[in-house]
C-alpha cells in the first residue's frame, strides 16, 4: 500500500514529477556521456601514449628509470625471454639499449638519444614503424657502403640536413670507457619535427651493442600487454620471479604523465558535481513543494496512527521510486548514444598530436561502470536529499499540521 | 465505563504579556456512548480540547485518560499507535486521502493495525453499506460530493472500532440536508454500536442531537448539560 500511495503521489502533480523527473534522465544523460568520453579518450591518449614507446610494462637494473647510466644493463636475456614468453597475457615484448651521444653531419651538430631496437620485435610492442614519415624500416643486413642503417627524428633530420641514404657521424662513449664513433646511413625519417622522438636515432640493437662494447646485454624490456588494466598485475608477477631486477607498470614508468592525467581526470569530475548539484537542487525543490503542500494531510496521516518512520519512508520512497522512473528513461535515453559513441564516434576537425602519433578519432567508451555508477550516484543523492524534507514531515507537530482540524 | 476522564487539563500558548490560557482547568468525564457535544463561542477552546483529547496535543498540566490509559505524557510511536487503536477522528474538512479511492481510505487505517487483506476487504464493504455509500468505493474522493466524502470520513472513524470518535464542525462544510442525513448516520452507529462520539460544533443540529452539551467559555467549562 506504501509503494502504491508513493506512486500516486506521483502521479498526483504529474507536470512537475515529469519536469523533475526529465531533469534526473537528463542529468543521468549528461553524466554517463560525459563519463564515457571522458573514460573514452583518456583510454585513447593511455593506448596511444603506450603503444607509441613506453609499453605497458618495463623491466630495468636497479634505479635505471630514475637514474639511467650505460652499464646498468641487463645480461641474462635468455632467463627474462623464456618468463616472457610464458606469460600469456603479454602479447610482445621487445629490448632496447639507449645512449646519449653527439651526431655531426656537414651542415650542423646535434646532441641525440641513441636507442637500439630489435627490428621484429620492435614493431610487436610500439608503433615505430607507423611513425615513419619517408624511408623504411632499417634491415640488419646494412645499407649502402655495408654502413649501418639508422631512422632518425625529424627534428634531427632538418637540424643536420638529412635525408634517405645521407651519412652522418655519430660519436659516444662506450660502456668500457672507449670512444665510440661510426658513420650511419638514413634509412628512415620518423614523426614530426615537434614530436618526443624528434631527436632519436635509432639503430639495430645488435648494431648499438657493437658501438657501446655493451656485448649482448640491453637497458631494458618493454611488453605490450592483452589488457593494459592488468599492468600493476603483471609487473608485480614478474617482479616475484624476476627479484634481482626492476619491474616497473607505465604508470611508474611515465609518472608525471600518469599523474597529470588523474589529475585532469579529477578535474573533470568538478563539472559533473556541478551537474549532480543541480539536478539535485531541482529534486530537493520537488520534494520540499510536495512536504509542504501536503502538511494537512501528513497531520491526516498522523492523527490516524501513521508513526513518524513511516512517512519518513513515504517521501523516501516516492523521492526514489520517481528517480528510477527518470532513470530507466535515462538509459533509454543515453544508451544509444553512448553506443554509437563507443563504436563509431567522431572525427575532430583538427588531428592532436601524442606522442608523435596522431589521432583525430574521438571515441566514447561503454562499461558497465559508465552506465551504472551514475545510477548509483543519482539514486543514493535523491534518496539522501529526500530525507530532509521527510524528517521534517515526520517532525511536524499534528496538532499545528492539521491547524483546525 | 468511562472512556474519557481529565482532570484539572490546562493548555497555554504564547509567552509573558502574550500568554493566552486556551484551556483551563477543565473536568469532565464521558461514558461509554455518550454523545456529547462540545459548544461555545469561537476562541472558547474547543478545538484546543479536542486536540488534547485527541492526543494530538500535549496539555501543560492536568491529565488525561482515555480507555483506562493517560495519554497526556506519552510520546511519538506510542501516542501514534495509541491513536490508531483507541481513536477516530472526522474533520472539517474531511481530509481524506486523494490519492486513495474511498474503499482504500478506509482500509488504510486496518493496514496499518495490521488487519489481513480478506478480513480488511470485507469490512470495508460492511461499512461501505452502514455509511450508505455502497457502490462507490472504487471513486476517489474528488469525484465524491462533500457529504459522500464526509461519510467515507466517518466510516474510516468507526472501522477500526475506536473507542471514541472526535469531531470537529464535521457538519460546517455541508449543507443543511446533507449534514443532517450524516447526523443520522453518526447517530445511527451511536444507538447500533455504542461508539461515544465527541463533537466541537456552532451546528443546532447537532446540539439537538446531542445527549450531553459541554459549554465551553474563555477555556473553561460554563455549564455541563445532561439532557
Amino acid at each position: 500500500m506504501l509503494i502504491k500511495i508513493a506512486f500516486r503521489n506521483i502521479l498526483r502533480q504529474r507536470r512537475r514529477s515529469l519536469l523533475t523527473g526529465l531533469s534526473i534522465s537528463g542529468g543521468y544523460f549528461l553524466f554517463a556521456l560525459t563519463l564515457s568520453l571522458i573514460e573514452g579518450s583518456y583510454n585513447n591518449m593511455i593506448r596511444i601514449f603506450t603503444e607509441s614507446h613506453v609499453g605497458h610494462v618495463q623491466i630495468h637494473l636497479d634505479d635505471y628509470l630514475t637514474r639511467p647510466k650505460i652499464y646498468k644493463s641487463i645480461s641474462d636475456k635468455d632467463e627474462i625471454e623464456t618468463i616472457l614468453s610464458a606469460d600469456n597475457r603479454i602479447i610482445g615484448f621487445a629490448p632496447r639499449i639507449y645512449s646519449p651521444a653527439l651526431s655531426f653531419s656537414e651542415e650542423d651538430t646535434a646532441m641525440v638519444q641513441l636507442i637500439g631496437v630489435d627490428a621484429k620485435k620492435e614493431t610487436t610492442v610500439s608503433r615505430l614503424r607507423e611513425k615513419i614519415v619517408t624511408g623504411s624500416f632499417f634491415s640488419s643486413q646494412g645499407g649502402e657502403n655495408d654502413r649501418t642503417q639508422a631512422m632518425v627524428g625529424k627534428g634531427l633530420a632538418i637540424k643536420l640536413g638529412l635525408d634517405i641514404n645521407d651519412e652522418f657521424i655519430v660519436i659516444g662513449q662506450g660502456a668500457d670507457g672507449s670512444i665510440a664513433n661510426d658513420v650511419f646511413v638514413v634509412s628512415a625519417i620518423i614523426g614530426k619535427k615537434s614530436s618526443g622522438e624528434r631527436m632519436n636515432v635509432y639503430l639495430p640493437l645488435q648494431a648499438l651493442q657493437e658501438f657501446l662494447s655493451m656485448e649482448l646485454s640491453v637497458h631494458e624490456y618493454s611488453m605490450l600487454l592483452e589488457d593494459v588494466a592488468d599492468s600493476r598485475s603483471v609487473a608485480k608477477d614478474l617482479q616475484k620471479k624476476l627479484p634481482e631486477l626492476v619491474v616497473s607498470p607505465w604508470q611508474e614508468v611515465e609518472e608525471m604523465f600518469y599523474k597529470s592525467m588523474e589529475a585532469d581526470k579529477q578535474g573533470n569530475w568538478v563539472f559533473l558535481v556541478l551537474l549532480m548539484i543541480i539536478v539535485f537542487i531541482g529534486v530537493l525543490n520537488t520534494v520540499l513543494m510536495s512536504v509542504l503542500e501536503r502538511t494537512r494531510e501528513f497531520g491526516v496521516l498522523r492523527a490516524i496512527g501513521y508513526r513518524s518512520g513511516t512517512l519518513v519512508n513515504l517521501i523516501f520512497m516516492e523521492t526514489v521510486l520517481l528517480s528510477m522512473m527518470s532513470l530507466i528513461l535515462g538509459v533509454i535515453i543515453a544508451l544509444p548514444s553512448i553506443m554509437w559513441f563507443s563504436d563509431t564516434g567522431f572525427m575532430m576537425p583538427e588531428p592532436m598530436d601524442m606522442g608523435g602519433i596522431e589521432f583525430q578519432h574521438f571515441k566514447g567508451e561503454l562499461t558497465a561502470q559508465i552506465l551504472f555508477l551514475p545510477m548509483g550516484i543519482i539514486l543514493l543523492f535523491a534518496a539522501l536529499i529526500s530525507l530532509f524534507p521527510a524528517i521534517r514531515a515526520a517532525r511536524l507537530d499534528p496538532a499545528d499540521a492539521l491547524g483546525k482540524f | 465505563m468511562k472512556v474519557i476522564e481529565t482532570s484539572n487539563l490546562s493548555k497555554h500558548f504564547g509567552l509573558g504579556e502574550t500568554r493566552v490560557s486556551a484551556v483551563k482547568n477543565v473536568s469532565f468525564e464521558i461514558e461509554e456512548g455518550e454523545f456529547t457535544a462540545i459548544i461555545g463561542p469561537s476562541g472558547s477552546g474547543k478545538t484546543t480540547l479536542l486536540h488534547l483529547i485527541g492526543g494530538l496535543d500535549s496539555p501543560d498540566e492536568g491529565d488525561i485518560t482515555l480507555s483506562g490509559e493517560k495519554i497526556a505524557h506519552m510520546k511519538g510511536n506510542q501516542l501514534s499507535d495509541f491513536r490508531r487503536d483507541h481513536i477516530g477522528f472526522i474533520f472539517q474538512a474531511y481530509n481524506l486521502i486523494p490519492v486513495l479511492s474511498a474503499a482504500e481510505n478506509i482500509e488504510y487505517i486496518m493496514m496499518l493495525q495490521g488487519i489481513k487483506k480478506p478480513e480488511r476487504r470485507r469490512k470495508v464493504e460492511e461499512i461501505l453499506e452502514t455509511v450508505g455509500l455502497t457502490g462507490l468505493g472504487d471513486r476517489r474522493p474528488a469525484m465524491l460530493s462533500g457529504g459522500q466524502q464526509q461519510r467515507v470520513a466517518v466510516a474510516r472513524a468507526m472501522v477500526s472500532k475506536p473507542d471514541i470518535i472526535l469531531a470537529d464542525e464535521p457538519t460546517a462544510n455541508l449543507d443543511s440536508k446533507t449534514g443532517m442525513k450524516l447526523l443520522e448516520v453518526m447517530k445511527e452507529l451511536n444507538r447500533e454500536f455504542k461508539l461515544t462520539f465527541v463533537f466541537s460544533t456552532h451546528d443546532e443540529k447537532i446540539m439537538n442531537m446531542a445527549t450531553r452539551l459541554i459549554h465551553l467559555r474563555d477555556g473553561s467549562i460554563e455549564r455541563d448539560e445532561q439532557k
